[in-house]
């Protein structure tokens, strides 16, 4: 047996989801996942996990979706489905990325691919996010099409030690370097919320944007705790502090400094301009397309529903590796996402300003050249971070 | 495209359109291991040609549920999720493709016998069945050859060959296939109605380790594999089929019957299985290797001690003219004779099933057929009529 597969998982199962004994257990992972989802399952049941439901999603399937079936599939969401996303509830959830074939959907109508969303499903799934019902994890599944698109081969090994070390598996004790690591990005967004900004001001190369910040809304980052009780890491791995900002009071030009795939395309370039908290106008050198028609079909996505701050000290940053994937690229570098917000941030009902939608999309605008400030309610602007450091004491 | 790729896609395309069916703006379920991702992928492409409405596609992984047999509680054994169950549910009215091939056929080998016997969700797995008694469904199970199932099938991991053999099961070397299917079908509808018409009251089974009567029931039909649902689809359940078939008398089965191909069940491999009956039950259950598997199913789950089916089929199978054995019992049914333990047939009979049809919450097939296999169907009146001998049928149309 792989004994690195089953301490990936054994983490993964017991810091990141934190199955506990006799709940049921989720997984979606890709079908080139099978040999993660398939040691994730053995480590759920060692757990105590009363049972592990596996459903696999297939890529080509969804392709031969969007290509030959009719309009109305590519919004489909099948009652069992719902149902199945719905006993999620209560339950743990281990979600896996790495995508083996990046380009898959690059030849269809983009159009189409953006808007193939099961939206109800969707749906479901904010709600859980919302009501916070759910201990789950997403992490990454090493496989041939992934590696090839990160180092131009197919070379499986390599990038599992990239993912290993950026697990921390290579500490004498994961388990005791992950609570370390969790209790050094709490005091970070701790730190945050003492210090209240009324704003984040981020200036770069193609960036100058201003975005507010929520009074009633907090700054979090990696461990979280289900409303009952469980604490779980939902991204492993994470470097983030983040929060949801205002929405509505979102100005300037912000660029794409990573290049994000979505949906089986690559956008490359991205550049989004924002005018009274909605995206005015979409520039990509690739992609574009696919971005616009969430924009146009998706009620809400033109607005901000994320702001998250990473800084240097990252062991993906230190990996220095382009894993042309959000869980690991969104922990090199600063990151926005257009799409909803996470109304978990907030205590009560989610504030007015706060973003909701049926899409989150994550993309990196962090780099040496980034400065973020915070800036204060009286107009005081404070260094967050400069060359990828942290400069809050 | 590659050859492959053309022979892949004739595969599919037959599947779906001779086989399950599929109608325009039907609802289709397509359910295969992961190990058969190419050929469902293939199935989801030919069944958005044909007009599906939308495809649903469930994957299943054998090491997930080796993971379950072997470290889940024991409730998790039976345990059939609500979704699954609202899964089985939806396919009323819809279109439905199987694989299957088993990728690892030794994988549960190690396991407890009792546990991977007992391993079934028995609540999914009546609303599933639910549909067979409905006739809600048009569905087609096909092979899906990977290399674990060449290696088994051909000693090397061969995938080209087996796929050679199965597309010669497929009649796919025909000029048109579909033609070929039709002619195929009829020759076996014309068997089976020429046996329905003898109203046999019985079958006897003699061969090496077999000496077996089995009663047949009044009101059940030999059929083929081509069915129709209530709606008025045409579908063909299995291909390759070459069997008839009907539904016994579950009461009435007597004597011993010894199986003359292994049988694939649950990842372990039953080799030389003999099941010995008295008054219609299974009293006695001996097998070279896997017998705790059947026992497994006898002693959890109701009246799979009893018999659910008899299959006749003869030499001229193509299955039979690949001299292979294949170890998939989509295939090697289809081999030879072969009957199965667990639930009857409701659509064996034309309007409610008799009182002597099995009803139990399993169905395994296992073959008795070889050139040594004599059937005879006993008449009312004590007369025995030759059915098969030499693999050959002897009863004219």
């Amino acid at each position: 047996m792989d004994d690195r597969l089953e301490r990936y998982a054994e983490l993964v199962v017991r810091v990141g989801a934190n199955v506990q004994p006799g709940q049921e257990v989720f997984l979606f992972p890709n079908i080139e996942h099978s040999e993660l989802a398939r040691a994730l399952t053995r480590q759920a049941y060692r757990a105590g996990a009363a049972y592990v439901h596996v459903l696999y999603n297939d890529a080509h399937v969804q392709r031969a979706m969007i290509e030959l079936g009719p309009d109305e599939a590519l919004t489909y969401s099948p009652e069992w489905l719902k149902k199945l996303v719905r006993s999620c509830a209560g339950n743990a959830l281990l979600a896996t990325t790495g995508d083996s074939e990046p380009d898959l959907m690059a030849d269809l109508d983009g159009e189409r691919v953006g808007r193939a969303i099961p939206q109800e499903i969707i749906e479901i799934r904010m709600q859980q996010l919302a009501e916070n019902t759910v201990n789950w994890c997403g992490i990454g599944a090493p496989n041939e099409g992934w590696a090839r698109q990160v180092f131009g081969e197919p070379d499986v090994e390599r990038l599992w030690e990239k993912v290993a070390f950026c697990m921390r598996l290579d500490e004498p004790d994961p388990t005791a370097a992950w609570e370390e690591h969790l209790t050094r990005l709490a005091e970070r967004s701790a730190r945050l919320n003492e210090l209240r900004p009324d704003a984040l001001r981020y200036r770069g190369p193609g960036t100058d944007l201003t975005v507010g910040l929520l009074p009633g809304v907090r700054w979090i980052s990696g461990a979280h705790h289900t409303a009952g009780g469980i604490r779980y890491v939902a991204n492993m791995p994470t470097e983030e502090v983040f929060t949801s900002p205002d929405a509505r009071r979102t100005e300037g030009t912000i660029r794409a400094t990573l290049p994000l795939p979505l949906s089986g395309q690559i956008v490359r370039g991205l550049e989004l301009t924002f005018e009274g908290g909605r995206a005015v106008r979409v520039e990509a050198e690739t992609g574009a397309e696919l971005v616009r028609s969430h924009f146009e079909t998706i009620e809400n996505a033109d607005r901000l529903g994320e702001v998250a701050l990473v800084t240097k000290e990252s062991r993906v940053g230190q990996a220095d590796t382009l894993f042309y994937d959000p869980l690991f690229d969104e922990n090199a570098a600063c990151h926005v996402a257009y799409g909803t917000g996470f109304p978990f941030l907030a205590d009560g009902e989610p504030p007015e300003g706060m973003n909701l939608a049926n899409h989150h999309v994550d993309f990196m605008v962090g780099g040496p050249e980034l400065e973020v400030d915070a800036v204060l309610a009286d107009g005081t602007a404070v260094p967050l971070i400069r060359n990828e450091e942290w400069q809050l004491a | 495209m590659s050859a492959n790729g053309a022979r892949l896609e004739r595969y599919a395309e037959l599947a779906v359109r001779v086989g399950a069916n599929v109608q325009p703006g039907q609802e289709v379920f397509v359910h295969g291991l992961v190990e058969h991702a190419e050929l469902v992928r293939e199935l989801v492409r030919q069944s958005y040609r044909a007009g599906a409405s939308y495809v649903n596609v469930e994957y299943g992984d054998q090491h997930v549920r080796r993971a379950m047999i072997e470290l889940g509680p024991d409730e998790a054994l039976t345990y059939s999720p609500e979704w699954l169950k609202r899964l089985a549910e939806s396919m009323a009215g819809c279109a439905q493709l199987g694989t299957a091939g088993d990728p690892e056929p030794e994988l549960l080998a190690d396991l407890d016998g009792e546990r991977v016997g007992r391993a079934i969700p028995l609540e999914a797995a009546e609303l599933f069945r639910q549909h067979h008694k409905d006739r809600s469904v048009n569905w087609c199970g096909v092979g899906a050859p990977t290399e674990g199932w060449a290696r088994q099938v051909l000693g090397e991991p061969d995938v080209e060959r087996l796929w050679e053999l199965v597309a010669f099961c497929f009649r796919l070397d025909e000029p048109d296939p579909v033609a070929a299917w039709r002619e195929h079908l009829e020759r076996l509808e014309a068997r089976a109605a020429a046996l329905t018409e003898r109203r046999a009251d019985a079958l006897r089974y003699r061969g090496p380790g077999t000496d077996f009567t089995v009663g047949l029931l009044p009101g059940a039909r030999w059929g083929t594999a081509r069915f129709r649902t209530a709606g008025g689809i045409d579908y063909v359940a299995n291909m390759p089929t070459e069997e008839i078939f009907t539904t016994p008398d579950s009461r009435r089965a007597e004597g011993t019957l010894r199986s003359s191909m292994p049988l694939n069940l649950a990842g372990q491999l039953i080799r030389g299985l003999e099941l010995t009956f008295e008054n219609g039950r299974i009293v006695q259950v001996e097998a070279e290797t896997g017998a705790d598997v059947v026992r497994g199913h006898l002693a959890s789950i109701e009246n799979a001690d009893r018999l659910g089916e008899l299959a006749l089929v003869t030499k001229e199978s193509r299955v039979g003219q690949t001299g292979t054995l294949f170890y998939s019992t989509l295939f090697d049914e289809n081999a030879t004779c072969h009957v199965a333990y667990g639930f009857g047939l409701p659509y064996s009979f034309d309007g409610e099933p008799d009182e002597g049809m099995n009803v139990s919450n399993i169905h395994v097939d296992f073959m008795v057929g070889g050139p040594d296999l004599e059937v005879d169907a006993v008449l009312a009146d004590g007369t025995e009529l030759p059915l098969i001998r030499n693999e050959e049928w002897q009863l004219a149309d």
